[in-house]
């Protein structure tokens, strides 16, 4: 008996059930000796018992109807056969099982097995995936197969296993966050949080409003701007109830869309190729080194010159800004990657081509974002000045417009206004970063950063 | 040693690369005057490039302007502008970074204040800067303060971020006090990114202060050339003298260029360890 336990523990579906049923088990096993030569049976009869071979070698062939990757295999002592009797339905042998030494055998009764398994409430299921296992991977059989091995879960195998794993994957990420959520409620960051905005919010509140004091009392104050932004009939024109707020914001965000597209369009491919070919570099860079120390915001001037109407020339500052941020960073990003992958890329066979393309243009990426980060805020920054300066509609617009006359607490609306809208938008570039360079993120994640 | 260096300086002059710079850069400026002079030789002006003064006619200008005191002063207003902005950045932001890098509890109370306002362009900030500041000298060093000032706290802290723990565990487990461990971890370990900070600082406040000129029209100039950089430039325009606007971008980039070069020089001084090469 001690011995039987000890064989069934060394097999692969039964390693994992609980002493208890391995015992319970050994119990319904017959020991069966065959000698050289021996059929233990063959395909197409029905299947009652599953085998454990105790010692000798056997020739396990499986027919052709089956799409095995493997049709003929040689079993050692300590494999499970005749896996075919516990399946779910019809079950009939799959396979010529025949003795080429004298062997010994344990025949475990297929119905009673499954029967045991089921009982075992903590180990049978995973028992029971151990057999689609060693099915699919030791006897090369397709998932169909595999599957119909039942489980002990009340649906039957072939359903239970594929929807069931996302479903289980998303409650796991959504206790996750809900489990992250709630430790940050009970540490005290969220409250200090408050407190922060409070000072800042009070204070503007007690010092323009309440005590008035000099020089605060010119401001616009806390509350005149939060009723004017929400006011239905506001004073200064300019709430979130009417359309002018949003034909703002619009022309704002499409003047940032459209420069900041150009510039990627643009500066991504001219970083790879100043960090790629020395021979560019060494033309193309002194130009862009001669240019970059000029502040965006003093070519304002000359942009109103050189481009007509008013829409151009703030496109073209904006584009600007992005355009040098985002060429620089990828091309930091191309000289980051280590010399050794380009070598080991080319010792491979691989051309210039596929160089570029499979090795620097994805090292560069961490880079690329990062400057792509870097080039949503200065497209703000300069898209404001050039608002400002010359244009019409945008939020630089409206604040430099209210000040001109005089509608204080409209300042305020389109600074508030261009701050969360600034944010949003480097929000969805780091998202789109994130998202696209997953495999960065597992390796910071393993880092331990 | 001496005769070492001078063929090491030789050679990096006449190397290939600087050849080929020279050889860039005199392209550029060959098409540029092309492009500008287009109308005369061509017939008709080239789109865009047309319309931007030659590089021989900005020289020209150039020259001239060397003799003017309004352009100089021009320099020393907007030098004196950022420079004040720029050290009263350093010298809030500077310790504002390190106290919420070294505080958990002030970190969570200034961290997501500071981000709520950090978005702001510094720009739009001028009309109200312009409302509070009693002088226009102030408004403008306010501007420029709050380009510097979210640069710096956002390096220092993230410096600060990036040290290792097991340096605060090693120093915590040799017996060193609160004080220990900021004078000689968290101190040093920063420097580098305080640097960091204030030369991509530096270069956002020579931005900022041109804009500020130019929106708030100078101010305490006395002559058409004087009242700052930014200002010269938006005067050179509303002028008409085109060539002067190019000579006013130039000088800027060149301020810029050296206010940074400077900063960074400075930098290497306070963190001799990283000249490895």
């Amino acid at each position: 008996m001690e011995q039987v336990e000890q064989l069934l523990k060394r097999t692969l579906p039964f390693q994992v059930v609980s002493p208890e049923t391995l015992g319970n088990i050994a119990g319904i096993s017959q020991r069966e000796t065959f000698s050289e030569g021996d059929v233990i049976y063959s395909a197409g009869q029905s299947a009652n018992d599953v085998y454990v071979l105790a010692s000798g070698r056997l020739h396990h062939a499986i027919t052709p109807q089956v799409n095995a990757k493997i049709h003929e295999k040689s079993l050692n002592a300590g494999d499970v056969f005749g896996w075919a009797a516990i399946f779910e339905g019809e079950r009939i042998r799959l396979a010529d099982v025949s003795c080429t030494e004298p062997v010994e055998v344990l025949r475990i009764d297929g119905t009673k097995l499954l029967d045991l398994l089921r009982r075992d409430r903590n180990f049978g299921d995973a028992a029971m995936r151990s057999f689609s296992q060693l099915i699919s991977q030791q006897y090369y059989l397709p998932p169909s197969v595999a599957n119909r091995v039942p489980s002990t879960l009340a649906a039957p195998a072939t359903t239970a296993e594929e929807p069931g794993e996302p479903a289980a994957q998303m409650a796991s990420t959504w206790t996750l966050t809900m489990y992250r959520a709630g430790e940050w409620i009970r540490s005290p960051d969220p409250y200090l949080m408050m407190i922060g905005f409070m000072l800042l919010l009070g204070s503007w509140y007690l010092t323009v409003e309440v005590f008035k004091l000099p020089r605060f009392e010119d401001l616009p104050g806390l509350t005149t701007v939060v009723t004017e932004w929400f006011a239905t009939d506001p004073m200064y024109g300019l709430s979130i109830h009417t359309s002018e707020y949003y034909q703002h914001v619009w022309v704002s965000i499409r003047r940032v869309a459209i420069a900041f597209l150009l510039a990627t369009a643009l500066g991504v491919p001219l970083g790879l190729f100043l960090g790629w070919s020395r021979t560019f570099r060494e033309y193309v860079f002194p130009v862009f080194e001669l240019l970059r120390p000029i502040p965006i915001l003093a070519w304002v001037p000359l942009a109103i010159i050189m481009f007509t109407g008013s829409e151009t020339p703030v496109i073209f500052l904006t584009f600007l800004a992005s355009f040098f941020a985002t060429a620089l960073n990828t091309m930091l990003g191309v000289e980051s990657i280590d010399e050794s992958y380009t070598r080991a890329a080319y010792c491979l066979g691989a051309n210039r081509w596929q160089v570029f393309r499979e090795v620097i243009i994805p090292g560069a990426m961490p880079y690329v974002f990062t400057g792509l980060q870097i080039s949503v805020g200065v497209a703000w920054f300069s898209l404001v000045a050039g608002e400002m300066v010359s244009g019409q509609y945008g939020l630089g617009y409206v604040i430099n417009t209210s000040y001109t006359m005089v509608r204080y607490p409209t300042i305020i609306i389109g600074m508030v206004t261009l701050g969360i809208v600034g944010y949003a938008t480097s929000a969805m570039v780091r998202v789109a970063g994130n998202y696209m360079m997953q495999w960065r993120l597992r390796e910071m994640a393993l880092g331990g950063r | 040693m001496a005769m070492n260096r001078i063929t090491k300086i030789k050679r990096s002059i006449f190397s290939r690369s600087s050849l080929r710079a020279i050889i860039a850069i005199i392209v550029f400026l060959v098409l540029w005057e092309c492009g500008s002079r287009s109308k005369e030789w061509l017939g008709h002006s080239l789109p865009w490039i047309g319309l931007v003064p030659p590089p021989s006619a900005v020289v020209l200008v150039w020259m001239d302007l060397l003799g003017d005191s309004g352009y100089w002063e021009s320099w020393y207003l907007s030098t004196m502008r950022v420079m004040s902005g720029f050290v009263a950045a350093m010298i809030i932001g500077i310790p504002l970074g390190l106290m919420m890098a070294v505080s958990r509890t002030f970190n969570s109370i200034t961290f997501p204040t500071f981000e709520i306002l950090r978005p702001i362009p510094p720009l739009a900030w001028v009309p109200v800067a312009i409302i509070f500041w009693p002088t226009e000298e102030l408004s403008i060093a306010f501007v420029t303060f709050l380009g510097a000032f979210f640069t710096v706290v956002i390096n220092v802290l993230g410096g600060a971020k990036a040290i290792d723990m097991r340096f605060y565990q090693s120093a915590q487990a040799m017996g060193s006090s609160q004080w220990d461990i900021f004078r000689r971890v968290v101190l040093p370990a920063t420097i580098p990114s305080i640097v960091v900070g204030s030369s991509v600082g530096m270069g956002i406040t020579w931005n900022v202060v041109v804009a500020a000129e130019m929106i708030s029209g100078g101010g305490g100039g006395t002559s058409g050339t004087g009242g700052g950089l930014g200002f010269f430039i938006w005067n050179s325009y509303v002028g008409g003298s085109y060539e002067q606007i190019v000579v006013g971008m130039i000088s800027i980039g060149i301020a810029g260029y050296a206010s940074s070069e400077l900063l960074r020089g400075i930098g290497g001084f306070f963190t001799p360890w990283l000249k490895t090469r």
